[in-house]
């Protein structure tokens, strides 16, 4: 286990690397000038070539490159080009509990409408409900997460005045505070992986409900509900851990655009402005956060796996 | 502040109509509208004065004249917090005036930091850290008497050295980005712990409305040292140390910037609120929701999303105060390239009417209809552009350009000059393209429609981020380019920025090889421009800036299409009194809340 699990850290050490190697190239050739941007309408040529030479875009690629590297293997991600040069680990820093809280009321708020939208529709096979709950699954799968945002703004903030229409709380401020400023983001961009979530319990239950330990624990006179509970939804559960371990990581990084409606300062918004205002250490160091938690996410998957079914042995 | 009228009311009627044809009582052919230079210059402009300003801009209404009363007449009292969203914008990197390079960024720090002037909504300076001043007769040298007794955020005493201490970090390019503004400055000296002097190289018109300006200028907004040396220049960017009503007590990046009343600010009737609480808010939709859900009282930042501002003004609750915005918008036409290339515009213009490409030039600036452009792009708000210079610097600005310009829309010329080219009815003309941002992506698609449906040419979008755009537009590398400017307080800022050979938008990053001049070069106007830069008479100052801006009209330096609107949108229960309503800013020190 142990020399398995060093064998992922070194793996996912690569990963991150390549990943970030790959962007830093990337970013230089995507047309467009940093100091452009920055400097605007002050547009004086000495700034220009002052900062210029301050960050280094003076120096050939691979200097920069090798730079930017043995500065990372320290630690350290840099400073960002724009405005008041705040280290970049300063800005994640303060944007990953935002993201963090999010992803995981969203992760809560999606498993909450998935798995006993995924059972039902199982147990119920062919019935109406289940066409009922599949008909519901593709409507959030397909409704666009920002739409819906805005919905939820409209009716519970705009309409109702139960919830504040934007913005963020930390933890810090009391826990209803950030819960209130949460729960819409959450439902915006839960619901369309509740729907992956729960097509994937559907199917995987049907599979198991199908075998035969399943039949013989149902012939022995169990009730429904320990069947369905004690044997078969346990069995069910590992393919749907993997797709909720994605799940997870998509949310960290691909709530941007919920983020963005509702005012969020998270991780996927420092990416996209870092990449609006060609930002290149921030875009950097956010490419590397998002690559490490979609990695330390899928470990902690494979390492459920054994907890949930003791017959998979990693080694 | 918001006194209601104790009056009977039919004497109450009579003095408002007083007070109505007092304010109407000028020459409209005298520009000073029957004021004196003394009730326009000063660290105070009277009530009179700005009643006078209002009626001669036309924008002066009986609301106005409510004895007391701001821009609308809430019942207000001092205190309170006041939640602010900042709109399409998603955090304040920074409020250090020498890294500001965004309006919606001055708009804070104007709340923070002070300078020696600031401007009055009549864009003329005003004392702020500077009690009065003088100027020799050569126009060069200005002597400050600064205020005395005022304090720094942080408790250190405002004195000389800190005027001093901001103008050698604004004049180092590692330190500021408006270093280019001091250019014209020669040095500073100080004559006392309250007393400086500037000497300039030249005479320079805009020195107080724009070099010495707490908002826009920013290169002489006064930073603490103190400050600066304990925080770092990182952690004052976010957190600014300043002489300003407001001190910054908290900045979540990306989340809200938290501004409390100044107990120590030198005028201890401002500023009104508690407290601030500033959030960026990118999407249009969520700030239209916040705004109507009451989570926040006014709305500041970059300008309000056209398509929302009918449902605001329908909106009870709210309300929505529309002024001229100091900018203009328009298209660029790339004068190197085919068919609109020109290569001398220092030619008298019925030459340069006889030029292909002058003409092709022409035509595309009067198939513009520019009141049709504003109603389906923005929504009817704007006032249609003939030059740079604003209807909001008033004095200074033309309103006969629109009939006189040859840019004047006439849809029967632009096609007979089209046809003249080698066109006739578009055939032939070669799809263009047209760089737009992506914000700007609607505007550009009314261009290409009412360009197609005018004179029959084709137009292509070409979609970019903003520095991808900024660094084409700079090097020369587009037909079309649709951008314009913003935070435009001076006559400098529509011409020494745009029109002149040198200018900072103007090719300043082309192949000077192939292209020995940029977006637009003519001798004439150089030297009007520069000029008018160093004409501290205001009447000689604005002949020449109408010529100035005329030529370029008329020689077609740009398609010009709009000025934009200044709208802001409050609740109901904020008091945003007339005095604040500073075209583009968001001054927030005599404000009030009500409820």
């Amino acid at each position: 286990m142990t020399g398995y699990l060093l064998r992922r850290c070194l793996g996912a050490v690569v990963v991150m690397w390549a990943v970030a190697t790959l962007v830093f190239f990337m970013l230089r050739i995507v047309p467009g000038d940093p100091l452009s941007a920055m400097l605007f309408d002050a547009a004086d040529p000495a700034a220009a070539d002052e900062l210029r030479i301050k960050f280094g875009l003076d120096q050939p690629l691979p200097v920069q490159y090798a730079k930017w590297f043995w500065l990372v293997l320290q630690g350290d991600l840099g400073n960002s080009i724009y405005g008041s040069r705040i280290p970049v680990s300063q800005i994640l820093i303060e944007a990953a509990p935002r993201t963090f809280s999010l992803a995981v009321l969203a992760f809560v708020v999606s498993v909450l409408i998935a798995i006993p939208a995924g059972l039902i529709s199982a147990l119920k096979r062919g019935q109406p409900i289940d066409h009922g709950v599949t008909f519901i699954a593709f409507l959030g799968l397909s409704m666009p997460d920002f739409w819906l945002g805005i919905l939820l703004i409209i009716l519970f903030a705009a309409s109702l005045g139960w919830l504040p229409a934007i913005g963020y709380e930390p933890l810090s401020n009391g826990f209803w505070p950030w819960l209130s400023h949460l729960i819409l983001p959450a439902i915006a961009a839960g619901t369309a992986f509740s729907a992956i979530i729960a097509r994937m319990v559907r199917s995987s239950m049907l599979e198991v409900l199908k075998t035969d330990y399943v039949r013989v624990a149902a012939a022995r006179g169990l009730t429904p509900w320990r069947v369905v509970m004690g044997y078969a939804f346990p069995n069910a559960l590992i393919p749907v851990i993997t797709v909720m371990g994605i799940a997870f990581g998509l949310l960290m990084a691909a709530a941007v655009v919920v983020e963005t409606v509702f005012a969020i300062k998270g991780l996927g918004r420092i990416l996209i402005e870092g990449i609006l205002n060609r930002d290149y250490p921030v875009v950097q160091g956010a490419i590397l956060a998002v690559s490490f938690i979609f990695v330390f996410v899928n470990l902690l998957v494979d390492v459920l796996y054994v907890a949930i079914d003791p017959r998979i042995r990693i080694e | 502040m918001t006194d209601s009228p104790r009056l009977p009311r039919s004497k109450f009627r009579a003095s408002l109509r007083d007070r109505w044809n007092e304010a109407h009582d000028f020459d409209p052919a005298d520009p000073l509208v029957g004021l004196s230079r003394h009730d326009l210059s000063g660290p105070v402009i009277e009530r009179r004065t700005v009643l006078r300003l209002l009626a001669a801009s036309g924008v002066l209404t009986a609301a106005h004249l409510l004895p007391g009363v701001g821009v609308r007449p809430a019942r207000a009292a001092a205190g309170g917090t006041l939640r602010a969203g900042w709109a399409a914008v998603g955090e304040f990197r920074t409020i250090d005036p020498a890294q500001i390079n965004q309006v919606l960024l001055f708009q804070i720090s104007s709340n923070v930091l002070s300078g020696l002037t600031h401007i009055n909504p009549q864009l003329q300076a005003e004392g702020d850290l500077a009690v009065d001043w003088t100027v020799d007769d050569t126009g060069t040298q200005y002597t400050f008497n600064l205020r005395e007794g005022v304090t720094f955020h942080n408790g250190d005493p405002f004195t000389a050295d800190d005027v001093i201490f901001t103008y050698e970090r604004s004049s180092d390019p590692d330190q500021s980005i408006h270093s280019r503004v001091l250019a014209n400055v020669a040095g500073i000296e100080k004559l006392g712990s309250h007393k400086v002097r500037f000497s300039l190289k030249a005479p320079q018109a805009s020195f107080l409305v724009k070099t010495l300006e707490r908002s826009s200028g920013r290169a002489m907004t006064i930073v603490s040292r103190g400050a600066l040396a304990s925080m770092g220049a990182s952690d004052y960017g976010l957190r600014a140390v300043g002489t300003g009503p407001f001190r910054v007590t908290d900045h979540k990046l990306g989340q809200s910037m938290t501004l409390e009343r100044f107990e120590n600010y030198y005028d201890p009737e401002r500023p009104k609120l508690d407290k601030i609480v500033i959030t960026p808010i990118i999407d249009p939709e969520p700030l239209a929701a916040a705004i109507e859900a009451g989570d926040i009282h006014i709305i500041g930042g970059n300008p309000v999303a056209p398509e929302l501002v009918d449902r605001f003004e329908a909106n009870p609750d709210l309300n929505v105060s529309t002024v001229p915005a100091p900018g203009f918008q328009g298209v660029f036409l790339n004068p190197w390239r085919d068919p609109m290339q020109v290569s001398d515009f220092s030619k008298p213009i019925e030459e340069l009417k006889r030029e292909p490409g002058f003409m092709v030039r022409l035509a595309i600036a009067k198939a513009i209809d520019r009141d049709l452009y504003i109603r389906q792009a923005q929504f009817g708000r704007g006032t249609p552009a003939y030059g740079t210079i604003n209807p909001a610097m008033g004095f200074y600005f033309d309103d006969t350009l629109g009939e006189t310009s040859e840019q004047a829309f006439d849809m029967e010329a632009a096609r007979k000059l089209l046809a003249d080219a080698g066109f006739p009815n578009g055939d032939g003309f070669p799809t263009l393209k047209i760089l737009c941002t992506p914000a700007a992506r609607r505007d550009c698609l009314v261009i290409k429609n009412l360009l197609k449906k005018s004179i029959g040419i084709d137009i292509e979008l070409d979609t970019k981020d903003f520095p991808v755009l900024l660094d084409e537009f700079q090097t020369m590398n587009f037909d079309l380019c649709r951008l314009g400017s913003g935070g435009d307080f001076d006559p400098d800022d529509g011409l020494v920025d745009w029109v002149q050979t040198e200018s900072k938008f103007n090719g300043r990053k082309r192949n000077k090889d192939e292209m020995p001049f940029g977006l637009f070069s003519d001798p004439e106007v150089d030297d009007l421009v520069a000029r008018q830069s160093a004409t501290a008479d205001v009447e000689a100052r604005r002949t020449l800036v109408q010529k100035a801006n005329r030529i370029t009209s008329d020689k077609v330096a740009q398609a010009f299409l709009f000025h934009p609107a200044d709208v802001q949108v409050t609740r109901k229960e904020v008091d945003f009194p007339v005095k604040s309503r500073i075209p583009g800013l968001v001054d927030m020190d005599r404000v009030t809340l009500s409820g």
